[in-house]
């Protein structure tokens, strides 16, 4: 993933100053984006393909499971026909798939909640924590990655490979668990258990999930703008900067930050099916109540139609962030070239 | 990239030798315990919750059993799921992404393309949750649901790589010196394609190792009483207040597992040279 999103910032030709776009390369580029655009569609109905076969291919019958072991044949059959179970495959494919659009993603075979509601109540939570981590690692990544590009020393670059991959080596699980014991229990700047939804009151419970997602996030983004500085720092227009005597702040930005970012904005697209995993790991620790503890009980308790529904939708975001991503990757670097 | 070359660079031999060393360690202390334990990993007694000492060295979980020697009771479990879990979607992925890569069907070939894309969209840890709430939990799910997963995103890698292989002269030369098919994809493309899977199955290596104790921490891995990592510090993560060492014990043995991979890896990467990769 990392040598994909690298291989797109690659600078195509010397200078970086371009007027005016040939009307043929906006063409190409276009239909391009049009490619992009149809695939990620392709990928989306794949994902939700794979999503609804999983239900119809697990051993066992979900509905005999929901039911226990004393429900008779009728009322078995009776919960199938009302599950629309009892149609041949396509047939349940093609509802599901235009119910999809329709905003209806079938209900719960235990509790009749609707997975659509499901996911109404708990995904504010998990984006909100996918968002604050992403915000603080590229805070915190940009700092990083400039200062070990600029110092160019090989012991420092050395440092920065082996500690960012010690701490990618280190499960988020562990870490959380101590970061709790120690701000939890020792400080108490973290609340033992509840969560409040509303937006600044909601941080003293999510501050330390999100800082532990970071200990992931941060090794993998920093390294790729390292890489990326790199390559810009052996750009001809970063010695014209310096020879030109450019102020400090223009120059981190304009001349190093502003170049290298592309390739960054991309892989933090991509990264958000990283972030979802670690996401549901935390809210299990710091009990939160965002969708990935309801994934996790839907799983022990064998709701399949609430574990597809979230399983579908968490496809889907990856799919739409990475089309996101590749689109403003292109809008920061017109030099890169969707492949 | 000439950027590099102006201070001489640590060449990486150390950081194999380290990343083998602890690795090799840690193999060696799980190989050992039953012979050299004084306690059976398994055994329940009445000295609960006693803290490090000199009998106990990582002391007793809630149910009197040695920590120390669970702990090292799980090497296998952990290391040799994560290695299953690791090498078989290497050699699938890279055998069908290889096939891809010089087949010349196109339908064929976006096909499964659209279909690999679609799987690798799911996020990584979700889908395997999934998989496994589907199939069962248990160490063998895990490493199915592992192989289900993680092939596509080998065979992405492959046929990449087995696109520009295919290309090769030297390719073309064995194909004009009239090799059979199977001989040139068996003894010059796919050794060629798989240098690359393996280099990532490497780093992923550390991931899986991780993501099999995550499982566990769970509830998707192992039964008890068998001891796990993950599931050693699901069981210490309520008591953690009361008594650290049940948890912090196998949290470092993950840790110490995944970072002798990483700097293994990380040597490895920069013996090769940074240049002569991708």
């Amino acid at each position: 993933m990392a040598s994909s999103a690298l291989s797109k910032g690659k600078p195509t030709e010397e200078s970086s100053v371009e007027q005016k776009v040939p009307d043929k390369n906006r063409i190409a580029l276009r239909r391009t984006l049009i490619g992009r655009f149809v695939r990620s569609l392709i990928v989306a109905f794949w994902v939700m393909f794979i999503a609804f076969s999983l239900l119809r291919f697990s051993p066992g019958d979900p509905i005999r499971l929901a039911l226990g072991t004393e429900a008779t044949e009728e009322t078995v059959a009776a919960m199938k026909a009302k599950y629309g179970l009892d149609q041949s495959f396509f047939v349940q494919f093609y509802d599901y798939f235009t119910g999809f659009f329709r905003g209806d993603l079938g209900t719960s075979f235990f509790s009749e909640r609707e997975v659509t509601e499901v996911l109404r109540m708990h995904l504010p939570v998990t984006l909100m924590i996918i968002l604050l981590s992403m915000g603080a690692a590229v805070m915190i990544s940009i700092p990083i990655a400039l200062s070990v590009a600029l110092s160019r020393r090989a012991a420092v670059t050395y440092f920065f490979r082996t500690s960012t991959s010690i701490s990618l080596a280190i499960p988020g699980f562990f870490l959380a668990l101590l970061g709790l014991l120690l701000f939890g229990t020792v400080f108490t700047w973290v609340p033992a258990a509840g969560y409040e939804g509303n937006f600044p009151s909601n941080l003293k419970y999510l501050w330390l999930p999100a800082l532990v997602n970071c200990f992931s996030l941060v090794p993998i983004l920093s390294r790729v703008l390292h890489s990326s500085l790199m390559d810009t720092l052996d750009e001809e227009f970063v010695e014209t900067g310096v020879i030109r005597g450019v102020g400090k702040l223009k120059f981190y930005w304009s001349y190093m930050l502003r170049p290298s970012l592309a390739p960054t904005v991309v892989l933090v697209s991509y990264m958000v099916g990283i972030m979802i995993g670690g996401t549901v790991v935390m809210e299990m620790i710091f009990s939160l109540p965002g969708i990935g503890r309801e994934l996790i009980e839907a799983v022990s308790t064998r709701d399949y139609a609430i574990v597809q529904g979230i399983v579908m939708i968490f496809g889907l975001i990856v799919v739409f962030t990475s089309f996101i991503g590749d689109l403003l990757g292109y809008l920061l670097d017109r030099r890169v070239t969707l492949s | 990239m000439s950027k590099k070359t102006k201070t001489p660079r640590p060449d990486g031999t150390l950081g194999i030798i380290i990343g083998a060393g602890m690795m090799g360690a840690l193999l060696l202390a799980g190989l050992l315990i039953p012979w050299l334990g004084k306690y059976d990993p398994d055994e329940i007694s009445s000295e609960q919750l006693l803290s490090p000492s000199g009998t106990h060295y990582f002391g007793t979980d809630m149910l009197g059993r040695d920590v120390f020697t669970r702990v090292f009771d799980a090497v296998f479990v952990d290391i040799g799921t994560a290695f299953a879990g690791v090498l078989i979607p290497l050699t699938v992925g890279t055998i069908v992404g290889t096939l891809l890569g010089i087949s010349r069907n196109r339908k064929v070939n976006s096909f499964i393309g659209s279909l690999i894309d679609g799987i690798n969209a799911f996020p990584f840890l979700i889908f395997v949750i999934a998989l496994v709430a589907f199939i069962g939990a248990g160490l063998s799910s895990i490493i199915l649901a592992l192989s289900l997963v993680n092939w596509a995103r080998y065979a992405r890698i492959a046929r990449t790589r087995a696109v520009v292989v295919n290309q090769q002269g030297y390719v073309e030369a064995a194909r004009t010196l009239g090799y059979k098919p199977s001989r040139i994809l068996f003894r010059h493309i796919i050794p060629n394609v798989s240098s690359e899977t393996r280099a990532y199955a490497l780093s992923d290596f550390t991931i899986v190792i991780i993501a099999v104790a995550a499982l566990s921490f769970l509830g998707l891995g192992v039964n008890p009483p068998q001891a796990e990592w993950g599931a050693m510090i699901k069981d210490g993560a309520n008591i953690i207040t009361l008594a650290w060492w049940n948890s912090v014990f196998p949290g470092l043995a993950i840790c110490w597992a995944g970072i002798s991979v990483a700097v293994f890896s990380e040597g490895l990467t920069k013996r090769i040279g940074e240049g002569n990769q991708r």
